[in-house]
C-alpha cells in the first residue's frame, strides 16, 4: 500500500480545545505564515529541530565539544545524547501514514465514546496536504477536523476540507496589507478558502487571535463580521485573546521573540461585535 | 432527585456562614479558648493504681475529658460544640503499654480507627431508646453471670450519662449567651429523637466529637446524605425549613468539621479521615443521590474546605450532569471529590463475602478503602505488600534465570512468600476499647461486647504499593534482557547496584522508551493484570485469627515514600530511593503517552480481585477546567473510566507554578490545597517530602 511520510512534532492526547468531545490533537511540522505572535515557534520549521531548555545550561561544552555541524545545525541528534542534564531534545519526527493512522486508530473506540476524534494542526497541517490525505483516508469511522491558517491553494484545501467532519480556522486580518506586514503572507487565499467555507456544508469555527492593537481593533474585528455575516455552517467566533506567556518558547528554539505589539496590554475581546450581527461568539 | 432548587451553584455564602467560617478557619479565634497540653500518662497511672480494666479506662477517660471542656457557644451558632482541651489522655502508662504490644499485634495507635459508625442507629432513637435496648440486654446477662458483658453494658450507659451532662452544660451555656435556638435543641437532643434537621446536624456533631474525645481517630462520616435524608425531607414538607436555609445548616455543620481537625491524629496535617460519601446504586437499580447530596456538593462549593472529604458512588446509570456537577468542585482543587464504581465495587464485597445489604451500603474508609458502616471492625489498611520489593528478590536470581516466563514464574513465588510474611505477623491484634462506637456498632450491646472484640465482619485488607514500578521494571527486563538482548541478567544487576552511575543515557532511554503501565500497550498491561491477579491468589482463602479475610488493594498510604527508601535503582530507569507512585497510579519515572493510554491501560486489570481501595490519581493542569465545556468534557473523560471498568478515581486540578511559588513564599499561600493520597492538605503544612512528590507528579499533568 502506497505510504507518505510526514513531519510530527507532537501528539497530544485530551484535548479539549480543539473541537467536539475529547480529542487527540497531531501537531504538523512547518508553517508557511511568520505570525509574530506565534505561540508555537518550535512548529514553524518543515524539519526536525533541536530544542534546549537553556535556562537550566550550565555551559559544561559537552554538546559543543561532540557537534560536527556547529554553524549550520544538520539535525544529528549527536548533541542529544551528550547533554548529562537531558536538556536538549529533537522537535520533530518523521512519520510513515501508515504507522501514524495505526496508532490513531487504536483509540477509535474509546474517541468515539467520549464524542470526540482526532485533530490536526501545526505548524499548519495544510503544508503537508498529501500526507494528510492519506492519514486522513485510513481513519475510517473517526470524527475527524483540522486546526488551520487557512493559508493553502484552494484545490487542496477543498480536497482536505470535503473529507473532515469540521474545521477551526483562523482569521487574522482582513486587511491585507497588514496581513502580510505582520504574518509575512497575502490574506487572499485564506479568504477565498473562508468563502467556500461559507458557502459550503461542513460545520466551522472561526478563530480570532486577539493581539493588542493589531488584530482587536474594532475596524478589523468590524471586517471579519461582515465578512462572516452570510456564512451557512459557522458554529461560532471564538476570541482568543493574546497572552504575553505566548513568547516563552522563543528561547528554546534559539529564535527570538521581537513582536511590534506591547505584549502586556489586555486584548479588546468584543463579542458583541459579532453577537450584534447574529454570530455566536465567545471569547476563550 | 425529586424537588427542584432554585439555589444557584452555591458558590456564595450567606452572611452568618461567612462570619462563622471567618472566626474559625481563617482568624481562628477559638483556639484562644485552648487550655495548655497536659501530661498524657497522668490519668492511666491513677487507672493502674485503682486496678481498672481497659472497658472501664476507656469510659473513664471519655469521662474526663467532656467533664473539663468548657462549653463554648456564640450567639450565631446554629450548630456547636468546639474543643478546648488540646491532650487526650492514654488509656495505659508507658509501661502498661510496652507489655500489651510485646504480646499482640498492634495497628497504629491501637485505637479503634478508619472504621464508620452507624450514626443513625443512635440519632434516630435518641439515648432514650437506646437506653431501653441496654436495659434488655442487662436483663438478659444478668441471669446469666457474664460479668465481662455487665461491666460492658455499665460502661455504655455511663458513656451516655456523660454525653447527656455534656450536652446539659452545653444547652446551659447556650442560654448564658441568649442563643435560644440552641438552648432548645440541648433540652431535647440527645434523649429524644431529633425534631428537626438542625437537631439531627447537631446530634451527629455530638457523637463526632465525642469519638474524637474518645481517642478514635479517622472517624470516617459515611452515608450522610441517606441517613440524613429523612430529616431534611420532614423539615421541608411541613414548611418548617427553607431550602436556603437548609444549604445553611449544611455549610455550618461542614464547617465544624474543620474547627478541632489540627488537633486530630494522622501522619500528616489533613489526613484526619473526614470521609462523606455521597450517592449510591441501591439494589432495586435505582440511584440514591438526592437533593441532601446535592446540597452538600454546593456547601463544599462555598466554603472550599479541606473537610469533609466528599467520596461519590457511581454508576452505570450515574447521570452525566453529576459528573459534570463533580467536575465544577475538582476544579476548585480541594483534591476531591474521588470516585468510586458501585458496578466493580459490590461484585468485589460479594465476592468478599458481604452480605448484599451491607455491599450495597458500602462507604469509604479514610482515604479510599471500602468499609461497611454499623458492622464492620474491618482494618482496611492492616499492611501492604510492596511489588518493587518482590521484584528486587527475583532480581538478585535474574542471571540463572532463563526466560521471561521463568522471570514472572519467580514473580508470582515471591507475591505469595511476601503475603505469607507480612500477614503472619497480624496476629492477636489489640485494639482500645471504646464503648461510644460500639453503641454504633451493630450486634455490640446484645452481644454485650465491645466493637474492640470484633464485630459481623473482621476483615483485613493489605494494600499494594508500586505496582507500575514493577511492572515498568519487568517489561524493561522482557524487552532488553530476554528480547534485544542489550544486556545480560548480570550485567544488568551491576547498573543497578551502581544506581545507573555514568549510564544517564541509558536511564534516559529507559525512562523515555522504556516499556510503561500507562502506554495502553497490551503486553505491559497483562503483566499489571498478572501481579493484582497474583497478589489476590496470595490471600484467597487466608484467614485472620478473628475469623475473618484478607483484601486485596491498589492503595498506597504513605507507603509510596516508606517503601521506596529500601528498593534500589530499579530497570524502569528509577534512581535508589526515588519515590514510588501513590496509589494505582502511572510511575513517575516515565512520561506516558497521555491520559487517554493512562486510563485505559488501568482499567484492564481484574480490578474486582483488588478492590480494598486505591484509585487511579491523575493531575490534570487547571487550565482544562476553563470552560463550561471543557469541565463537560473532564466529566466525561472521568466518566469513561467507569465505563471501562475501573474501580476508583480521582482527579487534580494542579498548576505547578503556584505550588513552586507557594514553596517559596508559604505564608501568602495559608489556603492552598493540595491531594497527597487519600486525603488533602495545605500544602504549606506538609513537610518537604509530601510537598516535592507532589510537585514531581504534575511534572506529568497534561
Amino acid at each position: 500500500m502506497a505510504t507518505f511520510t510526514g513531519t510530527v512534532f507532537d501528539i497530544r492526547q485530551f484535548s479539549v480545545f480543539d473541537g467536539d468531545g475529547i480529542r487527540t490533537t497531531v501537531f504538523l511540522k512547518g508553517c508557511p505564515l511568520q505570525c509574530q505572535w506565534c505561540h508555537n515557534p518550535e512548529g514553524l520549521a518543515f524539519t526536525p529541530s533541536v530544542l534546549v531548555n537553556r535556562k537550566a545550561c550550565t555551559r559544561c561544552g559537552a554538546c559543543e565539544a561532540v557537534c560536527p555541524s556547529p554553524d549550520n545545525c544538520i539535525q544529528c541528534g549527536l548533541c542529544l545524547k551528550a547533554c548529562q542534564l537531558g536538556l536538549r531534545r529533537m522537535c520533530g519526527e518523521l512519520w510513515e501514514s501508515n504507522r501514524l493512522a495505526e496508532l490513531l486508530l487504536k483509540d477509535r473506540d474509546y474517541l468515539t465514546l467520549v464524542q470526540g476524534g482526532v485533530t490536526f494542526s501545526g505548524g499548519e497541517p495544510l503544508a503537508q496536504a498529501p500526507f494528510l490525505l492519506d492519514v486522513l483516508s485510513k481513519l475510517d469511522g473517526m470524527n475527524v477536523a483540522i486546526e488551520t491558517s487557512g493559508f493553502s491553494e484552494p484545490d487542496i484545501f477543498q480536497k482536505v476540507a470535503d473529507k473532515l467532519d469540521f474545521l477551526l480556522m483562523d482569521v487574522k486580518l482582513m486587511d491585507p496589507g497588514k496581513h502580510r506586514h505582520f504574518t509575512g503572507r497575502d490574506n487572499r487565499l485564506i479568504l477565498e478558502n473562508l468563502r467556500y467555507l461559507k458557502s459550503g456544508r461542513i460545520p466551522y469555527i472561526i478563530r480570532i487571535p486577539l493581539i493588542p492593537g493589531v488584530t482587536d481593533t474594532t475596524e478589523n474585528l468590524t471586517a471579519a463580521a461582515k465578512f462572516l455575516e452570510d456564512a451557512t455552517g459557522l458554529i461560532r467566533v471564538e476570541l482568543l485573546p493574546y497572552h504575553y506567556t505566548a513568547g516563552a518558547k522563543y528561547e528554546m528554539t534559539g529564535m527570538t521573540y521581537s513582536p511590534e505589539f506591547d505584549i502586556l496590554q489586555k486584548p479588546n475581546a468584543d463579542v458583541s461585535i459579532f453577537t450584534n450581527r447574529g454570530i455566536p461568539c465567545m471569547a476563550m | 432527585m425529586n424537588r427542584e432548587f432554585s439555589i444557584g451553584k452555591g458558590n456564595s455564602m450567606d452572611t452568618r456562614i461567612e462570619f462563622l467560617r471567618n472566626h474559625f478557619i481563617v482568624e481562628k479565634k477559638h483556639h484562644a479558648n485552648r487550655k495548655p497540653p497536659l501530661d498524657k500518662y497522668a490519668a492511666a497511672r491513677g487507672y493502674g493504681l485503682e486496678g481498672f480494666s481497659d472497658m472501664r479506662r476507656a469510659t473513664e477517660r471519655l469521662g474526663h475529658m467532656l467533664a473539663n471542656e468548657t462549653p463554648i457557644v456564640l450567639p450565631e451558632e446554629r450548630i456547636t460544640i468546639t474543643r478546648t482541651l488540646v491532650t487526650i489522655p492514654e488509656l495505659h502508662t508507658e509501661e502498661e503499654w510496652a507489655v500489651i504490644r510485646a504480646a499482640h499485634h498492634i495497628h497504629e495507635a491501637g485505637k479503634i480507627c478508619n472504621i464508620c459508625p452507624d450514626y443513625a442507629s443512635v440519632i434516630d432513637r435518641g439515648f432514650a431508646g437506646k437506653r431501653m435496648e441496654i436495659a434488655a440486654a442487662q436483663k438478659q446477662f444478668a441471669s446469666s453471670g457474664n460479668q465481662a458483658a455487665m461491666e460492658y453494658l455499665d460502661c455504655t450507659l455511663t458513656v451516655l450519662d456523660q454525653l447527656e451532662s455534656f450536652s446539659a452544660r452545653y444547652g446551659a451555656e447556650a442560654k448564658r449567651v441568649g442563643n435560644t435556638q440552641l438552648t432548645e435543641v440541648f433540652a431535647w437532643i440527645p434523649q429524644n429523637r431529633p425534631r428537626t434537621f438542625q437537631e439531627a446536624l447537631q446530634f451527629f456533631r455530638l457523637l463526632h466529637f465525642g469519638l474524637w474525645c474518645s481517642g478514635n481517630y479517622h472517624n470516617t462520616i459515611g452515608r450522610f446524605d441517606q441517613f440524613m435524608f429523612p430529616y431534611l425531607q420532614a423539615d421541608l414538607d411541613n414548611g418548617t425549613l427553607a431550602p436556603e436555609t437548609a444549604l445553611e445548616l449544611v455549610e455550618e455543620f461542614f464547617l465544624s468539621f474543620n474547627k478541632d481537625s489540627d488537633l486530630y491524629p494522622g501522619m500528616q496535617q489533613g489526613d484526619n479521615g473526614q470521609s462523606l460519601v455521597l450517592g449510591g446504586l441501591n439494589p432495586d437499580g435505582t440511584d440514591s443521590f438526592n437533593l441532601l447530596s446535592d446540597l452538600c456538593l454546593k456547601a463544599c462549593m462555598a466554603l472550599r474546605l479541606i473537610d469533609p472529604k466528599i467520596n461519590l458512588r457511581v454508576h452505570g446509570k450515574t447521570p452525566q450532569a453529576m459528573y459534570e456537577q463533580a467536575t465544577h468542585l475538582t476544579k476548585l482543587g480541594l483534591g476531591f471529590p474521588q470516585y468510586t464504581n458501585d458496578d466493580v465495587a459490590i461484585p468485589a464485597l460479594l465476592l468478599w463475602g458481604y452480605e448484599p445489604e451491607d455491599a450495597y451500603n458500602y462507604v469509604m474508609a479514610a482515604c479510599w478503602e471500602v468499609i461497611i458502616p454499623g458492622c464492620a471492625m474491618d482494618v482496611p489498611n492492616i499492611s501492604a505488600l510492596s511489588f518493587p520489593e518482590s521484584l528486587v528478590a527475583v532480581m538478585a536470581e535474574l542471571p540463572l534465570t532463563t526466560s521471561f516466563d521463568a522471570l514472572m514464574d519467580r514473580m508470582r513465588d515471591a507475591i505469595h512468600a511476601q503475603t505469607n510474611r507480612i500477614t503472619s505477623v497480624l496476629g492477636n491484634l489489640y485494639l482500645e476499647p471504646s464503648p461510644l462506637i460500639s453503641l454504633m456498632m451493630d450486634t455490640c450491646i446484645s452481644r454485650g461486647s465491645d466493637v474492640s472484640n470484633g464485630c459481623r465482619y473482621n476483615n483485613y485488607g493489605i494494600h499494594g504499593t508500586g505496582l507500575s514500578t514493577a511492572v515498568d521494571s519487568l517489561a524493561a527486563i522482557r524487552q532488553y534482557v530476554f528480547e534485544e538482548k542489550r544486556f545480560t541478567g548480570r550485567e544488568l544487576l551491576n547498573l543497578l547496584e551502581g544506581n545507573f552511575d555514568g549510564n544517564q543515557d541509558l536511564v534516559r532511554e529507559l525512562r523515555e522508551n522504556g516499556p510503561k503501565f500507562g502506554n495502553d500497550e497490551e503486553s505491559v498491561d497483562s503483566i499489571a493484570s498478572s501481579l493484582l491477579g497474583w497478589f489476590a491468589d496470595s490471600l484467597q482463602n487466608r484467614k485472620n485469627d478473628r475469623g475473618g479475610i484478607f483484601r486485596a488493594g491498589t492503595g498506597s498510604a504513605m507507603y509510596y515514600l516508606w517503601h521506596a527508601k529500601s528498593i534500589g535503582a530499579t530497570p524502569d530507569g528509577r534512581y535508589a530511593g526515588d519515590p514510588l507512585a501513590a496509589n494505582y497510579s502511572p510511575s513517575l519515572t516515565g512520561h506516558c503517552r497521555g491520559p487517554v493510554s493512562i486510563l485505559k491501560s488501568f482499567a484492564k486489570p481484574p480490578l474486582v480481585r483488588v478492590a480494598n481501595g486505591g484509585p487511579l490519581t491523575m493531575e490534570l493542569h487547571d487550565s482544562v477546567f476553563r470552560t463550561e465545556e471543557s469541565i463537560g468534557k473532564v466529566a466525561r473523560f472521568v466518566r469513561s473510566y467507569f465505563e471501562l471498568g475501573g474501580l476508583q478515581m480521582q482527579i487534580n486540578a494542579v498548576n505547578r507554578d503556584t505550588l513552586l511559588e507557594a514553596k517559596k513564599h508559604p505564608e501568602q499561600h495559608r489556603e492552598l490545597i493540595v491531594r497527597v493520597w487519600g486525603w488533602s492538605g495545605h500544602f504549606v503544612e506538609l513537610d518537604e517530602e509530601y510537598q516535592d512528590h507532589i510537585l514531581k507528579r504534575m511534572e506529568w499533568a497534561i
